[in-house]
């Protein structure tokens, strides 16, 4: 009985900053202490994200959205997970000498040279995803590298003198010891992923959530504006819970510290079970299947998200659209 | 079949080992020799002990026994093959346990079974085998980060033991663990040793433990990394360690180790004032 | 430290055999210029506009903005952080997952909102560079104070010494670190972010610049712009290294 009446004290004391948000939210633009024309009340901006439910396709732009920050970030590892794995296994002098390079290369903005990108890959998809992954790469070779190298010597002496092939080495001692890095770059490497395609999307596309909100600012649809974000925000919440659990729940072998998360999790004993993975990867199957179906739907020329669109032609080209932007904003502003 | 070293299993033949590493100015390498000059030749199923000071060169003789270093020059054979890497007639142990923090206690165990190939039916039974030598069978589910400092090294030497060679090599393997647990494991080592016949060359830091434990005991030195002296003990085995301290044998071995590990000390006190 | 100054030397080796490797497949063709212009010719152009008074004007612009943004993070970060470090438990309880949330407000979202109620001036970019940057650091700072060595603690405590003098004199240093890795990677992000505000949403700074070379097209500039970016975020991350060195002389470094 106790017991419980701690256990509800505990969750009302946790979540009491976020009701008093939501309650702030909702009151204080009703009231006149915020424009409710720029920021309206938390009812409203929830019962857009009803509307777009219902009338339009928002499962369509979270799926497209999900779809490339999925792909992206796959694209990222498979190049960068085995790179940083031989680099800091074998080549260890190579990967220091090769830092710096690499450094450089993070400091490069991708959409600084979008144009050069949109020449090698074109306007579509492959633009997008080389832009994400592009974003994604270094945090994930970064740590796969840092991992590689930090694996423990004492480890390695004792599998070289079962005499251990170079292969086996790889595969039953490198790769296990490096998982957590690896890990925490991927971690990494799927926020930077999120957080780039919103942006990639506002820039040139028809679908996905990063454009409907900017589609919803360029039509001054600001109570859609802020469900979009909205719904940015709750799945970049769920997004990083989802990694922290997996994370635990992966390496519960590991003594836990090197955590940045908030959230308290119990320390998970046993492994995932079968069931677990398997479920995991239908999801992802389910996500790259669907995603890529509607990507592509979305891609056709005669796509229309629901929403009023500028004309095809004019999406298409990117200079165009920016070049509106930034007018439409001058113009906006100017009012 | 040449039988004239029929007796020695292992020859170790006038092993010098030179490494270059950073001056002191890091501004070029230097030769630094690590040991030199050593011979030895051991007996199957001898337990022979190294004793002596940090830097004397014990761990790299035994890295080059295990085949994970080459000598500067000197050879080494055992069963009259010359030792050119490692091999499955050798088995490790180091101090500091090197378990895999990500196998459990019998995955750990059959690690080495697993590189040799072996079917996975027999890895499970030999390690099951091992498992119940060192005592750990209501722990074989366990994880590394889950045991103590005596059952991790018990699982170390369960795991050199699985795939059964016939020299087993120990770096320091007890210095990790405390006083009371470190006795119960060599009381233990005796015991395995003396049920599976092992021939077994263990470094250590401690003169107590190299008496104990030993057929013979090596004394090295530093500067350059030498043998000093080569200890042929008359104890009586099994070793009791509630007895073994009062024997008068005992006592008189240990002084003279320790005369010997200790009297450049003594000059170099001198040298001080 | 010659073997120092040899590894230096080796890694300057290598971005030049980086360049001669870029300068020769553009000579031999393998690089189609109108996709990527040659080494040479961005050098070239570099000297060019430099040379336009407007462009050095744009690039203190940028560096202003950059700078102050990545300063009120500072300023807004490390006191944050050290309010959440864990002293105040219910605080931590309640913040904990108000933080979660805003953590995950898309900086790229926030400057649409920024510039309606806002609008286009300079406020908005320095305030999205300064959300952006003012995570890491606030996450690492609480990260470098959870994990003060306890025993050093104990000791500190062990001599008698008073609450004040226990932070600024154990807790402060020994958190140090962490909150310097925090300020390298918003450094970082700072650049990032400049550019993106100023391509989303300006009239003058780098990435402006850069947008309106993208508009007509001219590869050359869009390289040669995008190089002088990198270069600064590469300039901001060398000075932050060296700073962070001083504070942590005699640690282990990464």
């Amino acid at each position: 009985m106790n017991k419980l009446k701690n256990n509800c004290n505990y969750y009302i004391l946790r979540y009491s900053g976020v009701v008093l948000l939501i309650v702030l939210w909702e009151i204080l633009p009703r009231i006149g202490v915020f424009n409710p024309q720029f920021i309206p009340a938390f009812s409203t901006v929830i019962a857009q994200i009803y509307v777009l439910w219902l009338k339009n396709n928002l499962i369509t732009n979270i799926m497209v959205t999900l779809w490339r920050v999925l792909v992206g970030l796959m694209i990222a590892a498979v190049i960068a997970v085995p790179l940083g794995l031989v680099l800091g296994g074998w080549f260890n002098r190579t990967a220091d000498l090769l830092d710096p390079l690499f450094r450089i290369f993070g400091q490069v903005n991708p959409f600084s040279l979008l144009p050069a990108f949109i020449l090698f890959f074109g306007m579509g998809e492959i633009t997008k995803l080389a832009v994400i992954a592009w974003t994604s790469i270094w945090p994930i070779l970064y740590n796969t590298v840092s991992g590689a190298k930090s694996t423990d010597k004492l480890l390695i002496k004792t599998a070289v003198s079962m005499k251990i092939s170079n292969w086996q080495l790889f595969k039953k001692v490198l790769i296990p010891s490096a998982a957590p890095s690896i890990f925490a770059g991927l971690r990494v490497g799927t926020e930077m992923s999120f957080f780039i395609v919103i942006a990639a999307e506002m820039i040139s596309s028809n679908a996905g959530l990063g454009w409907l909100f900017h589609n919803a600012s360029m039509n001054n649809q600001i109570p859609r504006m802020y469900s979009a974000g909205l719904f940015i925000i709750i799945l970049g919440v769920l997004l990083n819970r989802f990694l922290v659990y997996f994370q635990n729940k992966i390496f519960f072998w590991k003594d836990t510290g090197y955590n940045f998360s908030f959230i308290k999790l119990k320390k998970l004993k046993s492994k995932f079970s079968r069931r677990q993975i398997a479920a995991l990867a239908l999801v992802t199957v389910i996500i790259i299947g669907i995603g890529s179906i509607e990507v592509s739907y979305s891609n056709t020329p005669n796509f229309n998200s629901g929403f009023m669109n500028k004309m095809d032609e004019d999406q298409m080209n990117m200079e165009h659209d920016n070049k509106s932007n930034s007018d439409h904003m001058h113009m906006d502003m100017k009012k | 079949m040449a039988e004239k070293n029929n007796d020695y299993k292992i020859i170790i033949k006038n092993i010098k080992k030179i490494y270059d590493v950073l001056s002191d100015d890091e501004e070029s390498s230097k030769n630094f020799l690590a040991v030199e000059d050593f011979s030895l030749n051991i007996k199957k199923g001898e337990f022979i002990t190294i004793v002596g000071p940090s830097g004397c060169g014990k761990s790299t003789v035994l890295d080059i026994l295990a085949g994970l270093a080459k000598p500067t020059s000197g050879e080494i054979y055992i069963d009259d093959e010359l030792v050119k890497g490692p091999g499955f007639d050798r088995g490790i142990i180091l101090q500091g346990y090197a378990l895999f923090p990500w196998l459990n206690v019998e995955q750990n165990i059959e690690f080495g079974l697993e590189i040799k190939g072996i079917s996975k039916r027999e890895r499970k039974e030999t390690a099951e085998k091992f498992i119940n030598l060192v005592g750990l069978d209501k722990f074989k589910s366990r994880y590394p980060h889950e045991l103590s400092g005596g059952m991790k090294q018990r699982v170390a030497i369960a795991r050199a033991l699985a795939y059964d060679p016939e020299i087993l090599l120990m770096d320091e393997p007890f210095a990790a663990v405390d006083a009371q647990t470190r006795e119960i494991l060599q009381e233990e080592l005796l015991t395995i040793w003396e049920k599976t016949k092992k021939t077994v060359i263990f470094i250590t830091h401690s003169i107590e433990e190299a008496i104990f434990l030993a057929d013979r005991v090596v004394v090295m030195k530093d500067n350059p990394g030498r043998i000093e002296k080569i200890i042929d003990l008359n104890l009586e085995r099994p070793r009791n360690t509630a007895n073994i301290r009062t024997s008068k044998e005992y006592n008189i071995v240990w002084n003279e180790i320790w005369q010997l590990l200790h009297d450049d000390r003594k000059e170099k006190q001198l040298d001080y004032i | 430290m010659k073997k120092r100054k040899r590894d230096v030397a080796y890694k300057f080796l290598i971005i030049v055999i980086f360049i001669l490797i870029w300068e020769a497949s553009s000579r031999l063709g393998l690089l189609d210029p109108q996709f990527i212009p040659s080494f040479s010719n961005i050098v070239d152009t570099l000297f060019n506009i430099f040379l336009s008074e407007n462009f050095i004007v744009n690039v203190g612009i940028s560096v202003e903005r950059a700078l102050l943004g990545f300063i009120v993070s500072i300023l807004i970060g490390i006191p944050l952080g050290f309010l959440l470090g864990g002293w105040f438990q219910k605080l931590d309880l309640v913040m904990e997952p108000v933080i979660e949330i805003f953590s995950q407000v898309n900086p790229f979202i926030l400057f649409h909102i920024f510039l309606l109620l806002l609008g286009i001036g300079e406020g908005t970019k320095i305030a999205v560079i300064a959300w952006t940057c003012t995570w890491p650091i606030m996450f690492n700072t609480i990260y470098g104070i959870r994990h003060v060595d306890q025993l050093l603690l104990k000791e500190a405590r062990s001599f008698g010494i008073t609450r004040t003098k226990l932070f600024y004199k154990v807790v402060v240093p020994a958190t140090l670190p962490s909150i310097f890795v925090g300020i390298r990677i918003s450094a970082g992000y700072s650049f990032f972010m400049l550019i993106a505000a100023e391509m989303m949403g300006a009239s003058s700074g780098l990435g402006w610049l850069l947008l309106s070379y993208q508009q007509i097209y001219d590869i050359k500039r869009i390289f040669a712009t995008a190089v002088i970016i990198a270069f600064l975020g590469l300039i901001l991350d060398i000075i932050i290294k060296n700073i962070q060195n001083v504070f942590a002389a005699g640690r282990e470094n990464n």
